[in-house]
């Protein structure tokens, strides 16, 4: 049964990778957000992955709790910044540093 | 420690720590750090360290990405780097920091293994704490006792040190503001429906007392399971957080307003510190709570014990459910208290 449990996490973590890759990729803010939400997720379903394989799933699941109640604050941040703000495709920034001529405007 | 789980999430943790440096957008740096903060938490939950991947992921996913938007919100958006002299100064940072990686790199190499039953710190100390928790404290949960009780003074600085924190910001804040006289009193129905998003409103109405009674268990319910005052007082302070997000500044100020947030702060470290000071004045060392027992009635050495690390934990909830609130209220408003985010 643990190798079951143990398969299916090792494939979350490889199924995590693509979302790492929206996530630092981007290019726009939302799919930024997108993937970090996704991984946030995937975290909540790990954690309880990993307490069930060491067979203490009620020392594990209170993480997993605090994650499902507080992971869409970011969010709910987010969308009130671009409230405030425009440019939410991040236009003006390069996606690995490079600073393209065009300046971002606030 | 499940070797299956390190490889993919150390990758990924070392991916995420590389890309928060690249990416010039300092909002998608923040958001980067959040998915590393997840990663950090899993890391430590597959290592069996529960309790830190607690704090991790109240901090990670309330406070730090939050706090990191609040200061991009006041601030900008860019990095800026100064044009003259960089070449030499990165050569320079460079040079340094990968001298100073060498040498962690090279020193790392004398650290005992991971579990080592023969490594110091498991010769000493650790078998004294695993066998005697019980019998001494009546705790089940070890790192509590050890942190509540047999580490009590490391604790308590630890508190002062959040304390601090939140004076310094208000500090370097709050002088600009401190003209202004603050948020006038309104009710909930009064505040203008600036962006009409009653949904928002309307779920984070009626979600926040959930997550305030979850923080509360999870500060009682420390000695039995991961948990305590730190991770308890991050997820209260989150809470009020997220109302100020979801409605507005001056909603969670006209439920916790600066001078209450700052009286709580110093009671919760006051606390702490009354407790170890009342075992002094009992005739015991400062925090050997076990001489409590002469004024808990009907409790011996070892319940004494148990109940004012429940009442220590308390205070640390306290102190860093304001200073987390002052921190965001500040960092948001640039120290006005007018505008949030």
């Amino acid at each position: 049964m643990n190798g079951f449990f143990i398969g299916a996490g090792v494939i979350l973590c490889l199924l995590m990778i693509l979302a790492l890759y929206r996530t630092v990729v981007g290019p726009t803010i939302i799919d930024r957000m997108m993937g970090a939400t996704v991984i946030g997720t995937k975290t909540t379903i790990l954690l309880v992955i990993i307490g069930t394989i060491y067979g203490r799933v009620e020392m594990f699941v209170d993480i997993a709790l605090a994650y499902a109640m507080l992971n869409f604050i970011v969010t709910i941040a987010a969308s009130r910044y671009f409230t405030h703000h425009k440019n939410i495709t991040g236009a003006g920034f390069g996606v690995f540093g490079r600073v393209p001529k065009r300046r971002a405007k606030r | 420690m499940i070797w299956q789980f390190d490889l993919p999430i150390l990758t990924l943790i070392v991916i995420c720590g590389a890309f928060a440096i690249l990416v010039k957008d300092l909002l998608g740096s923040a958001i980067i750090f959040g998915a590393y903060s997840f990663l950090m938490c899993l890391l430590w939950t597959e290592m069996g360290a529960v309790d830190v991947a607690f704090t991790e992921a109240a901090v990670g996913a309330g406070v730090s990405t939050v706090l990191f938007f609040a200061a991009v919100h006041r601030t900008s958006r860019e990095v800026r780097s100064r044009k003259s002299g960089r070449k030499l100064y990165k050569g320079l940072g460079l040079l340094a920091s990968g001298i100073l990686g060498g040498i962690l790199f090279y020193a790392s190499g004398d650290f005992p293994g991971w579990a080592d039953p023969a490594s110091p710190a498991a010769t000493h100390l650790s078998p004294h704490f695993i066998t005697r928790t019980i019998a001494e404290t009546s705790v089940p949960n070890i790192v509590t006792s050890v942190l509540a009780d047999y580490r009590g003074f490391d604790t308590m600085f630890e508190t002062a040190v959040v304390f601090t924190a939140g004076l310094a910001v208000l500090i370097l804040l709050r002088i600009g503001g401190c003209r202004t006289a603050g948020p006038v009193w309104q009710t909930a129905a009064a505040i203008r429906p600036a962006y009409g998003d009653s949904i928002i409103r309307f779920v984070t109405r009626q979600l926040t007392p959930f997550i305030q009674l979850f923080a509360l268990y999870v500060v009682a319910h420390g000695h039995h399971s991961p948990g305590g005052g730190f991770q308890g007082g991050v997820i209260l302070g989150a809470s009020f957080i997220l109302l100020a997000i979801s409605y507005d500044l001056n909603m969670a100020m006209n439920r916790i307003n600066e001078k209450a947030a700052l009286l709580l702060a110093n009671s919760g470290l006051l606390l702490y510190a009354g407790i170890g000071l009342l075992c002094l004045l009992l005739g015991a060392n400062f925090l050997d709570y076990s001489i409590l027992q002469r004024i808990l009635p009907g409790v011996d050495g070892v319940a004494a014990r148990s109940h004012a690390m429940l009442g220590v934990e308390i205070g640390v909830a306290v102190t860093v459910m304001a200073i987390v609130m002052l921190i965001y209220n500040n960092l948001v408003s640039n120290g006005t208290y007018e505008k949030g985010l």
